[in-house]
């Protein structure tokens, strides 16, 4: 395996831009305005280009580079700019009623990396130098995913549900390519579409749902309509 | 020549007390100075001491002791807390070990107390305001300090700050490591908080939203000055500890030589003048937040004190 033999540099490097990324994800969290989660995203996924292209040069494997320059182009670039455009069509900038204020979501998300730091500690059972990398990865990749759930549970707006659901993916994506850098390039290739149909079909919902419905919180939506 | 230990000691209190006018000073310079204006002179706060001091004091009629006693307890403590902290030499010296940095929270806390006790004390309606606000924002700050204290233990595996600064003087893995940088943040959100800075503070006195100010309304003549004085120290400390022991570990004198120890002093005020610029610039972008989202700054430095615990485990 690639981390067990990771020199004191590449680990720093690799825990600096995975912890950057985390940080991102609390900027989603903590902000009102819609434009700020998308820009947090958009950077969020340049990193994590940037940390597949050195998991790519440090590791030797070649498809990793192409890897970090879809990824860079797709999440960095082209998702961001259709969510721009589908804020730039809705009338909601920002989240008006979440259910939980700003700073309680930014503590509850303390917590929730405290406890990915637990469930990661149980699963390392590695005892080899760069053991903490594992760690380290495992709990990012976890609090990613938890933060992301709690994004999609307390906010309304459906673009930040749908955000949401990206930096769920975005924490699994950089988990992967830290702890199992050596996946197939199709899967990745497949994911990376997926990603791209999800927002082209979300793009569509909101549109019916401004023309039917008026508008696209789903605290709005909770009447049947026969 | 080397200075005797107890002399040193004295110059890091004298230095505490004479140079926080100073840095009070420049703040206040600095940022009218960015809104081009002229702003007051960089000696303005020490003028003011003076003044305050020639005047007569006047006490209200329902005070009680703890009106006259509390600018004295408040001043006191700051005088306290420059002798367990390094401000010019790097080492302990005489009287240092009387308490590590809890010791030094709870010294500090105690001034505020002190104060706050003193507003509720005269029955003013002010008073009773910036008591009662002063008192949710430490409730609120608490939390994010003692994880700030417990971090910075977990790195250095000591409660003095001596060792923290020895330990990032002598390993810039430790500086650079994320645990340490998330205690930076942390803690500078607690000086903003702690030395009456915008978001939370507003930067005109005597105005509805006021904390601080509220408090000491009904102070006059000696006894304010004394307040001021306190209060203008206390933020010199909290500048001393974020450099001293967080941020810049560098330029303090080792041996203890006359020379030496004015290096230091020049050391210390350059470092000042970079964090008080980055204060300003924080003050001069930010507006004050509404009274109900005073959390937001407080829970971003919980968060940031709770990711570098996290951290400092993963190292």
């Amino acid at each position: 395996m690639f981390l067990e033999h990771v020199n004191p540099l590449q680990a720093s490097i690799f825990s600096s831009l995975a912890v950057v990324s985390l940080l991102l994800t609390f900027v989603m969290l903590g902000s009102h305005w819609l434009q700020n989660y998308v820009y947090a995203f958009a950077v969020q996924s340049w990193l994590i280009a940037a940390l597949s292209a050195s998991v790519g040069y440090f590791a030797g494997y070649p498809e990793l580079y192409v890897i970090a320059v879809l990824t860079a182009l797709f999440r960095g670039l082209v998702l961001p700019y259709l969510l721009m455009r589908i804020i730039g069509r809705l009338n909601a900038k920002r989240e008006l009623h979440a259910v939980l204020q700003p700073s309680s979501s930014l503590v509850l998300g303390a917590l929730l990396v405290m406890f990915a730091f637990v469930i990661a500690n149980h699963m390392n059972r590695q005892s080899f130098l760069a053991a903490h990398v594992v760690v380290m990865a495992l709990t990012i990749m976890l609090s990613m995913k938890f933060l992301g759930f709690l994004m999609l549970a307390v906010r309304d707006e459906a673009v930040s549900q749908i955000l949401g659901l990206l930096v769920l993916e975005n924490g699994i994506f950089l988990g992967s390519q830290i702890l199992v850098p050596g996946m197939p390039l199709l899967i990745e290739i497949v994911i990376l579409f997926d990603l791209l149909i999800v927002v082209a079909c979300f793009g569509m919902l909101v549109r019916f749902l401004v023309v039917h419905a008026g508008t696209t919180s789903s605290r709005q939506l909770n009447r049947l309509v026969g | 020549m080397i200075l005797s230990n107890l002399v040193l000691q004295i110059c890091q209190v004298l230095c505490v007390v004479l140079l926080a006018p100073l840095l009070q000073g420049f703040i206040l310079k600095a940022e009218e100075r960015i809104q081009r204006s002229r702003g007051p002179n960089i000696l303005q706060p020490y003028r003011d001491l003076w003044k305050l001091f020639h005047k007569q004091a006047v006490v209200p009629e329902s005070a009680s002791w703890i009106y006259m006693i509390a600018p004295i307890v408040a001043f006191t403590a700051m005088l306290i807390v420059p002798i367990l902290i390094p401000v010019l030499t790097d080492r302990p010296l005489p009287q240092s070990d009387m308490g590590d940095m809890l010791g030094g929270g709870m010294v500090l806390t105690l001034g505020s107390f002190a104060i706050i006790l003193a507003g509720l004390d005269s029955g003013n309606v002010y008073g009773g305001i910036g008591s009662s606000r002063a008192v949710m924002l430490a409730i609120l700050a608490e939390p994010t300090l003692i994880l700030v204290l417990v971090g910075i233990s977990l790195l250095a595996k000591a409660m003095l700050p001596f060792v923290v600064n020895h330990l990032l003087l002598g390993s810039p893995s430790t500086y650079w490591s994320p645990a340490h940088l998330f205690l930076i943040l942390a803690f500078f959100v607690l000086l903003l908080v702690e030395t009456d800075r915008l978001p939370i503070h507003s930067p005109t006195h005597l105005e509805i939203y006021m904390i601080d100010e509220a408090r000491i309304l009904e102070y006059s003549g000696p006894l304010l000055a004394l307040l001021k004085w306190a209060s203008m120290m206390k933020q010199f400390i909290l500048y001393t500890i974020f450099c001293n022991v967080f941020l810049l570990p560098w330029g303090m004198s080792q041996i203890g030589t006359p020379f030496g120890e004015f290096g230091s002093v020049v050391a210390l005020l350059v470092k000042f003048l970079l964090v008080a610029l980055v204060v300003i610039v924080v003050e001069t972008v930010q507006s004050r937040l509404r009274f109900y989202r005073y959390q937001e700054p407080l829970a971003t430095g919980f968060l940031f004190a709770v990711l570098a615990i996290v951290s400092s485990q993963l190292m």
